[in-house]
């Protein structure tokens, strides 16, 4: 080696032992302070440099030693490209691609909702979390997709580790398709409540919608960049818009609606986008929604680090004992499987094996994508915390907490929440409620509402102060629900679909995805049962969120262990059994944390986590002839809703055990050498391209 | 023309093609250009029928993550 190389190398040592040291100093900073605010500022560069480190070691190595990544390997981008499923495409512009799928709500109403038991657990996990096991999976299951012609995970599963994980695979991504849906849809339903400038705001983004599905769709067929702007404009314009229609007492009239008339109009709009042509509406408001989210994310980002804001929020709250009011549960497991997606998310692996590995230009790619992509989620993830806590405690926990525990009075409220050691007043409540333009902030459990006061706080520290506090608000709410929306209807069409496909082994015109009866009937019954879900949440007296967000949790996680199981099973079929702790520890986690979580949600004595004590809790109380003949029925009602919670959850875990089960089986066949492993690659092909080629369009490289 | 003026405009372009690019708004043209257009044997469909064909064919699967 030259002087100049060795030099070379010796700095960048230098370096990269610089960021490591920087990132542990402040998560030092973030884990020991106590007494003292902290600035956001050490958040930032302690998951800055822990991305970095890991990024740059940890990936690398799976990459050339668990994976032997090989460029030389010709993709399923070059062997079919057919310019539409396989189309060989830049590193950057798939990495784009790639985040604007996977990042949805959870990363930011996870973390928001996990900020009851302070800053540090859930800070943590977000940065540990994604390092160690989100990014993993996601850049394991892609690799294997690649490997695999871009087949999905449910098609990985039954060939790699038998018929019953394809089935399996399938069962649980509707399952938490379902629950999915039914848990955002709650989301958006305590955001806009009693909000008429949210509600016509987000209202106005459907007709919105129209009008550039029709731009698109007859006078510029495909123009999506230039119709996106013309609907950002516009979407911007009605944020503004919304503050007239709040401020005119007929017209906020009509947009003042109750959680169950938001419940049942956005059942009928999902509804509507899963039957209506997907250009219509769809589309153009996904369109919408990519451009708004990007930019929201970024603004958040960028205003983090020019406000620099304090954490008021303690590192750890006295709710870390499990008696939280946003959701009851301690630390192990319930911190785990609220963050979900912004540590990691099983979800994930269906877009990893969807239509990313479609488009990869080469295998090396595929950590820049897999696993840097996870790793900027959780970073959106960490920004969520930090806007939740650099508000007062008793603010967030207002904001959060159902008012069968705090009551619904700010009076009340405050007073219950100050008895907790987070000291409140009435009078903040409402002017806080006033300076966002709303009529009151409390009991909105959901995280979107407490998310959107953080983003308005450091966006009006940037640009227009308190003056603009109120827009920023809407801004934010607007954002949040548009792409929550964006999830609500592309989940609904492709769990239409799911029960065409089903409902086709049984009776086959059912399957037809273009027979119009089936498509109405198939979108009735998808949205029938996220729809049910969600009315259950909405009349729920503790708010919905306590059972829903927890049940959404485990499904996630549950899927991401089915994923683990495949990754782990292709990792001993390609021999690599000294590495095998890759993708094994954490399923391992994953698998300890959602079977804890679930035995506790069904079985737990407490009635605010346990389903079954719920249950057994208001049979008692009709029994003793303590509930009102008024409320008879909804108690029968709730009561019911919570043994098919139990059962729901239950059915995941057994689902998932035997999967694991059947796993071991293979695993174990493999390792004693009683089976030879059959791995189902797609054989070796060369790759045509030259090494510099790098997926720009038309030959213009 | 200045070398600050040109790598700006260069950036620009950049920006502006991975921008198309990641909207799906160069899709048609990628579709074009793609080897199964030029040498198969299939017909070529038109701007409109493959705009909407490849919508249809994106949101039949999870295309959008929680």
């Amino acid at each position: 080696m030259t002087g100049n190389g060795l030099l070379k190398k010796l700095l960048k040592t230098f370096l990269w032992l610089a960021i490591a040291i920087l990132g542990a100093a402040a998560l030092g900073k973030i884990a020991l302070q106590r007494g003292e605010t902290l600035n956001a500022i050490w958040f930032v560069i302690a998951a800055a440099c822990c991305y970095l480190v890991a990024f740059r070691i940890y990936s690398a190595f799976i990459a050339a030693r668990v994976l032997t990544l090989d460029d030389s390997r010709a993709t399923p981008a070059e062997r079919h490209d057919d310019g539409r499923d396989f189309v060989p495409t830049n590193k950057w512009v798939l990495f784009g691609h790639h985040f604007a799928a996977i990042a949805g709500p959870g990363p930011l109403v996870g973390p928001t909702l996990a900020a009851q038991f302070g800053y540090l657990p859930g800070t943590l996990w977000l940065i540990v979390g994604a390092v160690l096991c989100g990014c993993v999976q996601d850049f394991i299951i892609l690799f294997a997709s690649i490997r695999r012609d871009g087949k999905s995970l449910g098609e990985m599963a039954r060939e790699e580790v038998g018929p019953r994980g394809g089935l399996i695979a399938q069962l649980a991504v509707l399952i938490i398709m379902v629950i999915l849906l039914a848990v955002v849809a709650l989301v958006v339903v305590n955001a806009l409540s009693s909000s008429p400038w949210a509600t016509f705001t987000l209202a106005m983004t459907i007709p919105i919608a129209l009008l550039l599905g029709l731009y698109l769709r007859f006078l510029r067929p495909g123009r999506v960049l230039e119709a996106s702007l013309i609907g950002v404009a516009l979407v911007l314009f009605v944020v503004v818009a919304g503050q007239w229609v709040s401020d005119s007492p007929s017209w906020s009239h009509v947009f003042t609606l109750t959680g169950v008339a938001l419940a049942f109009a956005i059942i009928i709009y999902g509804f509507a986008a899963s039957a209506l042509p997907v250009w219509l509406l769809l589309a153009p408001r996904d369109y919408l929604s990519a451009f708004i989210k990007a930019g929201a994310i970024f603004s958040l980002a960028a205003g983090i680090l020019l406000v620099r804001p304090h954490v008021l929020m303690p590192p750890l709250t006295r709710f870390v004992d499990g008696n939280g009011p946003v959701f009851a549960g301690k630390i192990f497991p319930f911190c785990f499987i609220t963050i979900a997606c912004g540590a990691i998310s099983g979800f994930h692996s269906l877009i990893s094996s969807g239509t990313t590995p479609k488009m990869i230009l080469r295998e090396s790619h595929a950590r820049y994508i897999g696993y840097g992509a996870m790793l900027l989620e959780s970073f959106v993830g960490v920004m969520a915390m930090v806007a939740a806590c650099a508000m007062p405690p008793g603010v967030y926990f207002a904001i959060n907490s159902p008012a069968g525990i705090v009551g619904a009075s700010p009076g009340e409220a405050a007073a219950t929440i100050s008895s907790w050691g987070y000291p409140l007043t009435a009078q903040t409540m409402t002017n806080l409620a006033h300076a966002v333009g709303e009529h009151t902030l409390l009991n909105r459990a959901g995280g979107a509402p407490s998310l959107a006061v953080g983003m308005a706080q450091i966006f009006s520290s940037t640009i227009g102060g308190d003056r603009l506090l109120s827009i920023w608000y809407h801004f934010a709410i607007m954002f949040e629900a548009l792409f929550i929306l964006t999830v609500l209807d592309a989940g609904t069409r492709v769990g239409r679909f799911m029960v065409q496909e089903l409902g086709g082994r049984v009776w086959k015109p059912f399957g037809r995805t273009g027979w119009m009866p089936g498509i109405l009937l198939s979108s009735a019954i998808i949205v029938g049962l996220w729809g049910y879900f969600l009315y259950q949440g909405v009349v729920d007296p503790l708010g919905g969120i306590n059972s829903l967000w927890p049940l959404f949790g485990i499904a996630n996680q549950l899927l991401a262990a089915v994923a683990l199981v495949v990754a782990t099973t292709v990792l001993l079929k390609m021999g690599r059994k000294r590495w095998i702790w890759v993708t094994l520890a954490p399923m391992a986690w994953i698998v300890t944390i959602t079977m804890t979580a679930s035995f506790q949600k069904i079985f737990d004595s407490n009635p605010r986590i346990g389903f079954l004590a719920n249950a057994n809790l208001l049979t008692a109380q009709i029994a003793a002839g303590k509930v009102p003949l008024a409320k008879l029925a909804d108690t029968q009602r709730l009561i019911f809703n919570q043994k098919l919670d139990a059962a729901v959850t239950a059915l995941l875990a057994l689902m998932v055990i035997v999967l694991i089960v059947e796993a071991i089986v293979q695993w174990y066949s493999i390792l004693s050498s009683l089976r030879d492993p059959v791995l189902h690659e797609s054989p070796y092909v060369a790759t045509q391209w030259p090494p510099d080629f790098s997926g720009v369009a038309h030959g213009d490289n | 023309m200045p070398r600050p003026v040109k790598l700006t405009l260069r950036a620009f372009h950049l920006f502006w093609r991975g921008m198309r690019e990641w909207c799906g708004d160069a899709a048609y043209e990628r579709y074009l250009h793609s080897s199964a257009t030029r040498f198969g044997s299939h017909r070529v469909l038109t701007a409109k029928e493959f705009y909407v064909e490849q919508l249809n064919r994106r949101y039949s699967r999870p295309n959008r993550c929680c």
